[in-house]
Order: C-alpha cells, then structure tokens, then sequence
C-alpha cells in the first residue's frame, strides 16, 4: 500500500460501507489500455511482497463436512458443517461456505479463524496473503458476483458487488487479483476499493493462483506475475503453457473460476491436467492427465506418455508439487506419486470423499519406488473393467501399440481373449494385435486354446489378428495352430478367413489333412464372403503341400456343380490338368 | 483328456481327409435275401454333382435294410468329398441309420461344421455309428460352443457306455447340461452314483431323477443294492412331496422280480413322505 502511493497512484481510500460504491469504477468496461504501465508499476510495487506458500494440503468433501490430510503426513482435521461448494485453499487458510456463512480455516489445523455473511451467496474461489483473504462468490447457477475481502479478525474490509462475473481471485501486498470478463485481471487496493492497474490479457483468464508463493493469472494458459507482466497485451510477458495434444476427455488445467465449483466433484474434475509453473516452463519436466480413475504422466515439451497409475476409485481432485503430484481419490487416499510415476507413499483423508481440492504449497516429495516398465503401467489401467474408462483405455491401448515390448503381444492376447473387454475396445486391441512384430511365443500359446466350453476359456483366441501377425513374421511354427483353428465353429468367420490366408503363404504337408477337411466341409456349404475367400485360400495351399491327391480334390470340386460358384470361379486358375489332359492339349 | 481327444480328431481328420474312405470294391456282401443294390450306379449318382440324382440315391440306400450297408463307402465317400448342405444332411442320416462304425469317421468332423443343422446331425448319427471314434468325437463336443451338440453329446455317451466321459459329464452337468444327468446314471460305478447323488438339492429335482432313475434301474451286477438304498434314503431325507411322488411313480414301475429290499426302502420312503403309495400288485 506505502509502495503504490509512493509511486503516485491515485488510490482513494474508502471505507467497507461505502466500498461497494465504487465497484462501478474497478470493473468499468470503458477502460483506456495503458500499455501495461499500471499493472507493470503494481508489480513493482507489491511484486516482492511476501505471499505464503503454505503447506501441503488435501480438503476432502465428506457428508458430514470437510476432512483434511497435510501431504507430509504431520497432521489432519475434520471440519463438521455441510459446504454448499468445493471449498479452496491459498496459502494458509482453507475457506468454505456453509449454512449462509463463508468460514475460513488454518490449513494447518483446521482451527476457524474467522466467518462472515457469504448474502446467500456459495464460494466461486479465494486467494489469501498472510493477513488478508479475498473471496469470490456467486449463484450457483452464476450471476450475483460478491468480490469480499476480510482480515483475519474477520473485519469486512473491502466488499464488492460487481456486474460482470468475476473470477478466482488472489491478494498480495494487499492488492487484491480479480480476473473477470474473461480478459481483465483488475488490481485491486483493498485498503482504498479502487482499481490499481489492469491486466488485459488475449487470451481467455478466469483465475488469479498462488502457486508456491508466486501468482499467475489464466485459465488454459498461466501468465506470471513478474517483471514482465507489464508486457502481458504485447504477448510478451511469462507465459506458461501446456503441449497441445489431444487427452481422453480433453482435460482441463483450470475449470472457470467465475462459476460455483459444485461440492461433489463432477466429471469435469476427475477429468482434469496438473502442472506446477516454474517461470516460464513446467517445473518437473511432467504434467499430469486424469481421467477418472488413470492418471496419466506426461512430457512437458511434447506430451509423451512416461507413466501410467491407475487408481482403486476417481480421481477427483490433484496438484503438481515439487518432486511430484498428489492425487486425491473418491475412496479418501491421497496418492502421492514421484515425477516418474513412482510410487511416494500415501495420506488418508480417513474415509471416502465427493469432492476433494489438494495445495502442493511448500511440500515437495522424495523419490518413490521406481515404477514398473510403461507397458505393465498400461496392462493395469487395462484391466480395470468400467464403461467410463473406456475413452482412457483406448488412449492408452494406442500407446500400448506402439511398444515393441514382446509383453506388449501378451496383453494384446489378454484384451482380447478376456470376455469382459468391451467392444470398442477389443477391436482397437485386435488391430494392434495383428500389427505385431514380436511376442510370437506368445502368439502360438494364445493360439494353442480353442474355445472349451467345460473351461473358462469361453472367448477363442484372437485367430485372425495372430493370424495376420504370424503371416507377416513369416512364422511357420504357427501353420499347425492355425490349421486347427480352420475347423473350429467357435472362431468368426472373419477369424477363418484370415487364418486361411496365413495358411496359404505358411502352411506345409503337415497341416493338409487340416486343410482338407475344411475344404471338403465348406466348398459346397460356404454361406459367407468370408469363409468363400477362406476355401479358396485353402485350395491354393492344398495345391501347394496337398501332393497329386491335394491337386486332385482341387480339380475335381473345380468340376463339380455342387461347389460354391464363387469358390468354383476361384479354384479355375489353380487346377493343374491331369496327366492324361496334358497330353491330349499336346496332341 | 485334453491330449486324448486330439489324439481321436487327428484319427477323425486323417479318415476324412484321405478322401474315399473305402473302395467300392471292399464292399461287404449283401446277406441271403437282402435285395441287391446296384452299387455302380449309386455311385455314379452320389459323384453326379446332381443334387436330385445323389437325393435319390441316399433314399435308396436308406430304404434297402441290412442290403444297405453295402453301399455304406459311397456314402461315406460322399461325406469326404464335402457337398452342400441338403444332401450332407441327408447323407449324415443315412450313414447314422446303416449303424455301421466305419461312418464315424467320415462324420465326426461335421459336428465342428459352422452350420448347425449339420453339426447336430452329425452328433445323433454319431450315436448310432457306435465305435471309439464316435465316442472320441462325442466326448469333444461336450466342449462345443452349440448347446444342442453339448446335449446329444452328453445323452449319446451314456447309451455308448463311455465311462472315460464321466468326469467331463460331472462337469457338464455343473454347467446346466442337464443331459449329463441320465448318462451319468447310466455310467456310474457306485462310488460314482454316490456323488452324483450329493448334487441332490444343488441341481434341479428333475434333472437329479432323470439320473436316479438309470441308477435305481440298473442291474444289482452294476449298482449294488445298498447303493440304490442310500439313494432312496437321500430322496427321503429331502422330505419334499416331489421326492415322495418320484418314488411313488418309481414303485410303481418296480419291476417283479427286481430287489425286494431297494423296493421295501422306496415303499418305506412313499409312506413317510406322503406320496401316492404303490399297491401290492406293483410288487
């Protein structure tokens, strides 16, 4: 505050009752861009002001109140009073609205440090510096902006109802960040309720984040509050952004922060990204995706998926720390995870959660466990059985795919042997399947299961994607598995097909009674495009490792009206006359 | 098991793929005054490629009596050759009613036909062809993906006295083939009857007396009595009016010269269950 009038701005003080007054003049549309220069001279101001990490903390939303868990696992709380929106912490105070109050509490111990009237209004968000908290409330269904800003005694000091939706704010050196209209972050003086300078910003910004004791306004992208703020129109002030690279369900950094964040956590919050900015980029060389219950690791610079950890329930809330992530699940754990996905221990919240918010604050974790290779990472998050990862796991199995892993090849069998794997889903995996290269033991084993009804296995093996595999790999060990295959009902005729086209390039003398079987049991019955197809792939191979029998049943179902019409077209080309043919054509 | 039942499919697949299994030249002789065929000309309508001519040809074969055996190799030649599907049903039949065991064979394969017409054909021709083979080949179909095919399979090898099958059959059973029940009845060594008899109660009553009465029928050589009389005391001790009206309608069927004590235990367990009680003309 001695900062700001020190450099001459014009800041009248005012008192509460008279404060909401002047909301007119801070949040005023008609505003004349000043090139940076007011927001640049608050930076120089308060830019250096204290402003508290605060410790690393989960607030889970429980269905009697709220239950707490500090990161380092040094201490929680429970809070009894039903909040009425997610709750928010900044710094050293977590603050909530319940029962028509907004109610602010030490972080560290839950201990209430002051209430006030929320005018039956529910928290949108709130930013705290030491000594004061600003909030920003709202509807629930948006509308009724209510900007307070209240000392620790719980003395009102600043409180504004402006028209335009405002956003989540921060405070430092006792001005007060309120990003609004989706492009202003106004200054706010909270002592004098006027407008200290304004942040255009080009791109959309709904919040105003104390990350680690520095602040950044955004909401795709962050904007850091330093030096070069005053150069935020120009684009040239410290920007901080994420890869673009498209995620299952397409996640989110920040969701609006002008809008009621509902208690219990919707699918936008378990669908969600967490990085940590550090200056201009993303401090551990990692972000996180979450979607649902698979968080995803990814690169800062390019995206690329470096670990996968499935949880055992949604994810409904997170933060990037040093060192790592935390992650907050519906069943109360908060996961706390290394930045190569190893495993760095756990906090309870004590029970499960509807909502849960997480501060990494001043908490920074050591390395975990080192985590298994990608390719099993990948094999958990398959395995979890539920219709809503399915847009996950189809992420993940194209990442899966691209692992030259032979393990790779044993998942793919898994996926599609299982009878649980959903449809899309099994179809993605049977694609990859027959795109492998390595992983042929696994292949033959796969292949050496029929479908039995007096065991579990009740799915057959995936016949035609191994089948593509082993063809390509030129694998002839694979030729008698195969074979059999040809002749069991269970497989699909898309299945038979497919094998009978491996057949033809693999297959030797030791799979023609195979052949001929099928041959004989289909030339005349095939009722499919596929199983036509399949016949005559088979005739071309018994014409190959069948011997002179071999070209004989050919020839003769070559001749013979019963014979498919399609497969008799198919056969003319492969019938090698008779000897007593060849000699009257030479005659 | 499982190593067996391939063992039998490669004997299967090598009859079938070999082509003509037989020449026509093996034929067996008609008996003494068994009407002649004309084997040449039958087979020249089986390899006709006319659908119409090898028809009649089947109906001939079919319509000769015992003299159709003769003509047994064309039909299964025509089985080996593969041919659409009117005529593979046809043929199936045939094979399947000359009851000759050198059809099994030639039709075990088409219990795997994707056509499922074919493959239940096949599977009731199988019971009548007899022979390793057609048990081999019925004991695989237990494991078929059509439940039709599971259920002939489970009641053929009962009446082919498969005894190998039975834990398959057990199986089966656990796995709602209720047709498993009778064969496994038909097939039990008492040690064996004994445990399918503790399935009382977990399977439905009448699949359980499907099973029971094989047991209970059986001859005292092959299903002591004291076995039988266990039997009856657990359907007495079920103490249900259904137990009690089994026995009743087995009592009544009690043949006159079978165990006196298996039938005083039926009528001793009538009486406490309050079933309809045979008379004494039943005994």
């Amino acid at each position: 505050m001695r900062a700001l009038a020190a450099i001459g701005l014009s800041l009248a003080a005012t008192s509460c009752s008279g404060a909401a007054s002047q909301a007119g003049r801070v949040f005023t549309a008609n505003w004349q861009n000043d090139g940076g220069k007011g927001i640049a001279a608050v930076h120089t101001a308060v830019g250096s002001a204290p402003l508290a990490p605060g410790p690393g903390l989960a607030v889970g939303v429980t269905k009697s109140g709220l239950s707490a868990a500090l990161l380092d696992g040094k201490g929680s709380w429970k809070y009894a009073g039903k909040v009425d929106a997610l709750p928010t912490i900044s710094g050293d105070v977590v603050v909530l609205t319940t029962g028509g109050e907004v109610v602010a509490l030490d972080a560290r111990t839950g201990a209430k440090l002051w209430s006030v009237s929320s005018q039956g209004r529910s928290l949108r968000g709130a930013g705290d510096d030491g000594s004061t908290t600003v909030v920003s409330l709202g509807a629930p269904g948006g509308g009724r902006s209510l900007l307070l800003a209240v000392v620790r005694d719980g003395k009102v000091t600043l409180k504004l109802e402006p028209e335009p939706e405002i956003g989540t704010p921060a405070i430092q050196g006792g001005i007060a960040f309120v990003p609004w209209s989706n492009q202003y972050v106004s200054a706010v003086d909270v002592a004098a309720g006027s407008e200290a300078g304004r942040l255009l910003l080009r791109e959309q910004v709904s919040h105003a984040v104390n990350v680690s004791g520095k602040l950044y306004f955004g909401e795709l992208s962050l904007i850091a509050f330093d030096e070069r703020i005053g150069q935020a129109t120009a684009g040239g002030a410290t920007r901080v952004t994420l890869p673009m690279r498209e995620l299952p369900g397409k996640p989110a950094w920040f969701t609006d922060g002008a809008t009621v964040q509902p208690k219990s956590g919707t699918a936008r919050e378990r669908i969600r990204l967490y990085a940590r900015p550090d200056g201009a980029a993303i401090g551990g060389g990692r972000f996180a995706a979450t979607y649902f219950r698979v968080v995803m690791g990814l690169g800062a610079t390019d995206a690329t998926l470096n670990w996968v950890v499935t949880a055992d329930s949604d994810v409904l809330g997170g933060a990037a720390a040093k060192g790592g992530f935390a992650f907050c699940t519906a069943s109360g754990q908060v996961l706390l995870r290394d930045e190569t996905g190893g495993d760095a221990g756990s906090v309870s919240l004590g029970g499960e959660v509807s909502g849960c918010v997480v501060q990494a604050g001043s908490f920074a974790l050591s390395t975990g466990k080192p985590p298994l290779p990608l390719a099993q990472q990948i094999a958990r998050a398959l395995e979890a059985r539920s219709a809503d990862m399915v847009v996950a796991q189809r992420f993940l199995l194209r990442e899966l795919g691209a692992l030259q892993d032979a393990f790779v090849t044993k998942v793919l069998i898994d996926l599609a042997e299982n009878p649980r794997t959903s449809p899309l889903l099994l179809e993605d995996g049977r694609q990859l399947l027959a795109a492998r290269r390595s992983g042929a033991e696994h292949m033959l084993e796969a292949l050496s299961k029929h479908y039995d009804f007096l065991t579990d296995t009740v799915r057959p093996p995936p016949v035609g994607p191994l089948a593509d595999a082993l063809a390509a790999m030129n694998e002839k060990r694979g030729a008698t598995l195969l074979a059999k295959h040809l002749n069991d009902p269970a497989n699909s005729a898309d299945d038979i097909q497919r094998a009978a086209r491996a057949l033809d390039k693999l297959a030797d003398s030791s799979e023609a009674d195979e052949l001929k079987t099928f041959f004989a049991l289909y030339r005349a019955t095939a009722d499919q495009k596929e199983l036509v197809s399949a016949v005559i792939s088979v005739a071309r191979a018994i014409v190959r490792v069948g011997g002179d029998e071999g070209k004989r049943i050919v020839r003769d179902a070559a001749r013979d009206p019963l014979t498919h019409p399609d497969i008799q077209a198919g056969l003319a080309p492969l019938v090698v006359p008779e000897p007593a043919d060849k000699a009257a054509q030479q005659k | 098991m499982r190593h067996r039942q391939q063992i039998g499919l490669a004997l299967v697949l090598g009859a079938l793929a070999s082509g003509l299994p037989a020449a026509v030249t093996a034929q067996p002789k008609p008996k003494a005054g068994a009407k002649a065929l004309d084997l040449a000309r039958l087979q020249a309508a089986l390899e006709s490629g006319d659908e119409k001519r090898a028809l009649e040809a089947l109906s001939t074969i079919d319509g000769a009596g015992a003299a159709g055996k003769a003509a047994a190799p064309l039909v299964q030649g025509l089985l080996a050759r593969g041919a659409n599907a009117p005529l593979l049903g046809r043929a199936i039949e045939v094979c399947g009613g000359l009851g000759v065991e050198s059809c099994s064979a030639p039709i075990a394969p088409y219990l795997r036909h994707r056509m499922p017409q074919v493959r239940r054909a096949a599977a009731k021709a199988l019971i009548d062809t007899k022979g390793p083979v057609a048990v081999r080949a019925l004991s695989a179909a237990l494991r078929s993906p059509d439940p039709q095919v599971r259920g002939i399979a489970a009641s053929g090898l009962g009446s082919l006295r498969a005894h190998d099958a039975l834990p398959d059959l057990f199986k089966a059973l656990s796995l709602k083939v209720s047709e498993a029940a009778t064969s496994i009845g038909q097939l039990c060594k008492p040690e064996e009857c004994e445990k399918f008899a503790t399935l009382l109660g977990k399977q439905p009553f009448d699949v359980m007396t499907s099973g029971f009465d094989q047991i209970l029928f059986r001859p005292t050589a092959e299903v002591p009595d004291d076995q039988k009389i266990r039997i009856v005391g657990r359907l007495r001790e079920l103490g249900t009016k259904d137990a009690g009206n089994y026995l009743a309608e087995v009592a009544s069927r009690w043949p006159a010269n079978g165990s006196k004590r298996v039938k005083q235990a039926i009528d001793g367990a009538v009486k406490a269950l309050g079933g309809r009680a045979s008379s004494e003309d039943d005994e």
